[in-house]
Order: C-alpha cells, then structure tokens, then sequence
C-alpha cells in the first residue's frame, strides 16, 4: 500500500442554525497514525468525522488531507475509507461485489476487481465467502468485510464510526486488537469515532477527548489517562475522585471533606483547585497511614468485579464518597464481603494529579 | 401461543375471530364467484369450453383483452414515473410536511370515483375551465379543444386515481432503506446519481414492483373512469357491461370476467413471488 496521508482540521466549526455542534476544532493526525475521538453522544465527534468524510459543511475552517484542501469535495471524491457502526454492507450484493463496488466505480477492469476481491478476503481471513451474502454472515466477520471494502481502494485517510458499536464485548475486545493490528501493518492514518473509552485506549495512537464541540484534551492514552487536565476528562476516563479546595498559606497543602490533603507540586496559596485520584491509586488499611493525604473512611460497600474490588468508601463529617479498587488477591472465593467496618486510606502525593474545574 | 394471557379463563380458539369475516366472505364473494365462472362454461346446459376458445382465438375479442392489458401497463409506467420521484421527495425531503403530504395524496380517495370523474368532464369540456381559460381569457387558442373522449383524458385520470397506491407503496420500501447505505457507496467512489442506480434503486424495486401490481390490477378494472371519459378504449370491463346491458349474454359476460380474474390472480402470485424472494 502506498504511503498515507496527513489529516489537518483546521479551525472547523458547524453550526445548526443557533446551536454550535463544533466549535473551531483543531486537529493533526500524523500519517500512519490512528487518532481516537473520544466524548459522550452530542458532543459533536460524530459531526466532526461527517465533516472529514463530506456529509457536511463545516460553516468555517478547512480540511486538508495530505496537501489537498478537501472542503469543497463531495464524499465521492475524497478518496477515504468509512467504516460505520451497522457495517452497511449493500445487502443486495455478495460479499464479493460488497468488496469490489469501489474498484468497478473507479472503472477497474474484472480481472483486477476479482484478484483484489481475493487478496482482500485473504487479508480479512474470510477466504471463499466471497459468493455469500452480507446477512449470511455473523457481525464480526460483516465488519470485516466493511474493513475490507474499504481497505481495497487504499484509501487516504481511514474513518471509524463506532465501528464496534453493534458487537458483543467479547468479540469487541479481539476486533480491537485486529483492526489496530491491521491498521499499523498497512500504516494508514485513521480517525476513529467512540464513546467507549476502552475502545479508544486499546486502538489509538492519540486520544482527543471532546466536550461539547471541542477537544479538551489530547494526548497518548497514557498521557490522556494519568495526567488528565480537566475534571471531565478525569472523570469521562475511567473514575476519579475529585477532591475540591482552597491551597492552604504553604502552598502544599489543601483543606477538603475534613482532610488535609497533600498537592503533587506547590500552587498559589488561596487558589481554588481540584485534585483528581485514581481509585486503584488510594491505598486502604493500616499501610495508609503513612501516606502524606490519608483519612479515617467506613466501608459503605465492595463488589467483587473479577480482577480487582471495588470499594465504595466514605469519608468526612459529610459522608463524602470515595472509590478504591483493589486488586483480588485473598483466598480465591473470598471477595467481596464485609461492609460497615472503619479503615485508613490514604494516597501518594505523587499519585494525584491537578485538573481545572471544567 | 404464548400470546394468550395465561389468567383468561376459558381460551378461545383463534380462528373464531375471523369467523364472522369469513363467512361474509364466503358467501357475497366466493360463492357468486364460482357461480360466474361455472356459468361460463356452460352452453345450453353442458359443460363447454368455447367460449374461452371464441375469446382466446377470435382477433376481435383478443384485441379488446390486448387492448386492457396495454392500457393498464401504461397507465402502470406513468404512475411509477411520476410516483417515484413524489415518493422520494416526501421521504428525504419533506421533513414535517411529509403528514401534509400523505394527506394530500389519500384526499382524492375519500371523494366518490363518479364525483372525481365529473369533476374531469367539468374541467375539460368543451365550455369547461380549460377550454374557457385557453380561449376566451388568455386567447391562446381560437376555439375550443376537443379534450374529453379522448385517450390521453383517460389516461390521465386514471393516473390521478391510482398514483397516490405508487406513491404509498415506494414510500414505505424507500423509508426502510438505511440512508447510510447511500453514504457508504458515496464513500466508496460512487457519485450521488450512481448511488440512486446502484444502491437506492435496487433496494427500492420491491416498492415499485408492489405499487406497479397494485395500479395494474386496478387500472385492469377500472370501468366508471372509462364510461364516463371514454377515450375511444374497449377494454375488457367495459365489453361486460356491454354483455350484460345490451347484448344480454351473460355466459360471454361471465367468460370475460373469469378472465379478468385470472389476470389479476397472476399478479397477486407475481407479487407473493416478488415478497417472497424479497424476504431477506
């Protein structure tokens, strides 16, 4: 396959009338890379992958894919490839004629639609299914034949649109991995759609977390996931306990829910700030106590979700709550039990992390 | 059965339902019916086949059924032409006038086919609206048109009957189309129009092919339309009514109406083939 292009959003904005689905976005996706946008429904990811793929206008801005501004192009010349949640196979057509509808729009003669009917069906390890029909064939082999479809025209640019949105977990997670291997062997950029941050962790290179109509932040899921900048990334990305307060007169420390709670590096005293901890960050039992940030806490609940346990704790006059997750390592049979009893918990002032209130 | 609630205290069996119905049925549709056709094989009191073979062999008689046939397939072709683009207007386009529009379309069937048909001769008979507008308020012409009798009036108001069943019909399969399915072939190099042709047509068929059996079989006995039109068309119901009122062969009436019948029995079988294979 040839060597993939850049995509650059620059400054895009769409309005609806008064409401504004985005708001002068901005975004790079290096070639070969995948880039996750990540956000809860209306938060105008979908928009923004409509306006790349050229079902819609932007109102403003500019699409530029590799040294071409697309902004003007309708979808039928942008030469991408989608992929969308339902699959959208053309259920009148065979898996075969699925494959080579793009070829024989291109004017590819017979005999090179059906070698790269082949290779495709080859590379999807659907090999022979190509006679079947779309509905003969289970979701997961159907979203691979989407893939296919769209992989065969060597497209630009690559758009996922919740692509696994329609699956089981289970097959979810292996098509994760599939997809994202297939992406890196054939380096092709990529955009992908999702509110499913496991999704999003599993198969990007960046994550784009977007609120309303624009990216909060973006980084390497790592970056994104440990050093969330904002309060809503910070919760949107797995769970967080967010501690508010006002930085007492050293600079060090804060004063919240009726602790005294260390801060990973000196801020302005006086400020206002909020503190975001992971839950399989905070440490509970005697082991807590010598943590710079700890409490008295009363267990309100655990569940036992295979790998670890969650705790649901509460701390302070107001009985605030705070979730701790443990990893499971008693006697097999044993999780998940006991609730009431009062226990430290604490957390390294390293562990924590500053977020803006957004 | 587990649609039954389980607290109804004495079950009743489902096929008493359609009880009262069925014997309705049976008894001012089926049993007439079969009157009709054994009395067209009946010739002075035996069993006989020549009347289907007069009808089936004599040029003048097959004229008339040619003559029914052709002029439904047109009026057929007319309908799924100006019924296709309506029925896809009102689905992508319409938005909330799409109601407005139903109505609009079904309006016309809640008035009376005499009525309607009427309402045709007024508007073009030789003193009628048109002719009135064309001469004497515009001036375009210097007499009056010959418009009604002729085939083209017919025609035409057949079509406004039966237009609106094509319309319903596209509209309901246009309606199950997932327009994403439209996107994904713009997406794979397929320009708007060849997305009509490759996807939203194909998928389409089924609608025009159940709109287009429905106004065939209608227009196929269509009868106060063409006695009060005329339009020149000796079509097969007209030539019943001709057997019953002024000839007075009943037998012959019959034979053409068992016809008739078959006719229409084909294209019911056509369209259970066309859902069945459809049956994805």
């Amino acid at each position: 396959m040839s060597g993939s292009s850049a995509l650059w959003l620059d400054q895009i904005r769409k309005d609806y009338g008064p409401v504004t689905a985005v708001r002068d976005l901005s975004l790079t996706v290096e070639p070969g890379h995948l880039v996750a946008l990540l956000g809860p429904s209306g938060c105008g990811k979908t928009t923004t992958l409509r306006m790349v793929a050229g079902f819609e206008r932007p109102s403003a801005g500019r699409i530029v894919i590799g040294d071409q501004d697309v902004t003007a192009l309708p979808p039928h010349r942008r030469n991408l490839g989608m992929v969308f949640q339902n699959y959208s196979l053309f259920p009148h057509r065979t898996v075969a004629e699925n494959i080579a509808f793009g070829l024989r729009m291109a004017g590819k003669s017979r005999t090179e639609q059906a070698e790269a009917v082949t290779r495709m069906l080859d590379l999807v390890q659907l090999a022979g299914r190509g006679d079947m029909y779309p509905r003969q064939l289970s979701g997961g082999q159907q979203q691979r034949i989407a893939l296919a479809r769209s992989l065969v025209l060597d497209p630009r640019v690559l758009l996922l649109d919740e692509p696994l949105g329609a699956l089981d977990k289970s097959l979810r997670e292996s098509m994760q991995f599939e997809i994202r291997a297939m992406q890196q062997r054939l380096g092709i950029t990529t955009l992908l759609v999702t509110h499913d941050q496991e999704e999003a962790m599993t198969m990007s290179d960046q994550i784009a977390v977007m609120q309303d109509g624009r990216i909060l932040q973006m980084g390497a899921p790592t970056e994104i996931y440990d050093r969330p900048e904002t309060r809503f990334v910070a919760e949107f990305l797995g769970t967080s306990n967010i501690f508010g307060g006002t930085v007492a007169a050293s600079g060090q420390e804060m004063a919240a829910d009726g602790m005294t709670i260390r801060l990973p590096h000196p801020v302005t005293p006086g400020n206002r700030v909020f503190l975001s901890v992971r839950p399989e960050r905070v440490r509970v039992g005697d082991e807590a106590r010598a943590m710079p940030s700890h409490t008295r806490a009363r267990v309100a609940g655990r569940v036992f979700r295979g790998t670890y346990e969650a705790c649901h704790l509460e701390i302070g006059p107001e009985a605030r709550q705070v979730y701790a997750y443990l990893p499971s390592r008693g006697a097999l049979g044993a999780g998940g039990s006991a609730t009431g009893q009062e226990c430290w918990i604490g957390w390294a002032a390293e562990d924590s992390v500053i977020v803006t209130s957004e | 059965m587990s649609l039954a609630p389980s607290s109804a205290p004495a079950r009743m069996p489902g096929w008493l339902l359609i009880l009262p119905a069925l014997l309705f049925l049976v008894a001012f549709f089926v049993l007439p019916l079969i009157d009709n056709s054994l009395r067209s094989f009946e010739v002075g009191g035996e069993f006989s086949l020549g009347r289907y073979i007069q009808l089936l062999t004599d040029t003048f008689y097959l004229g008339v059924i040619v003559e029914t046939v052709v002029l439904s397939t047109a009026v057929t072709v007319i309908c799924a032409l100006i019924g296709y683009p309506v029925a896809y207007y009102l689905v992508r386009h319409a938005g909330r006038w799409s109601g407005l529009i139903v109505f609009l379309l079904i309006a016309p069937l809640l008035t009376s086919i005499i009525m309607r048909t009427y309402g045709w001769q007024v508007l073009f008979a030789r003193r009628g609206l048109v002719n009135t507008l064309l001469v004497q308020d515009l001036g375009i012409l210097e007499r009056p048109l010959q418009l009604l009798n002729t085939p083209g009036i017919a025609i035409a108001a057949l079509v406004h009957v039966l237009v609106p069943f094509m319309v319903l019909s596209i509209a309901t399969v246009l309606q199950g189309i997932d327009q994403r399915l439209e996107e994904g072939a713009q997406m794979l190099g397929a320009s708007r129009w060849r997305t009509f042709l490759e996807v939203t047509l194909p998928l389409s068929a089924d609608g025009i092919g159940t709109g287009a059996i429905l106004v065939f079989m209608i227009a196929n006995g269509s009868f106060v339309t063409l006695v009060l039109l005329g339009g020149g068309f000796q079509t097969l119901p007209l030539f019943i009514y001709q057997q019953f009122t002024t000839t007075r062969d009943f037998g012959m009436a019959s034979t053409m109406s068992t016809i008739l019948l078959v006719i229409a029995m084909t294209c019911l079988y056509l369209q259970l083939r066309l859902v069945r294979r459809a049956g994805v």
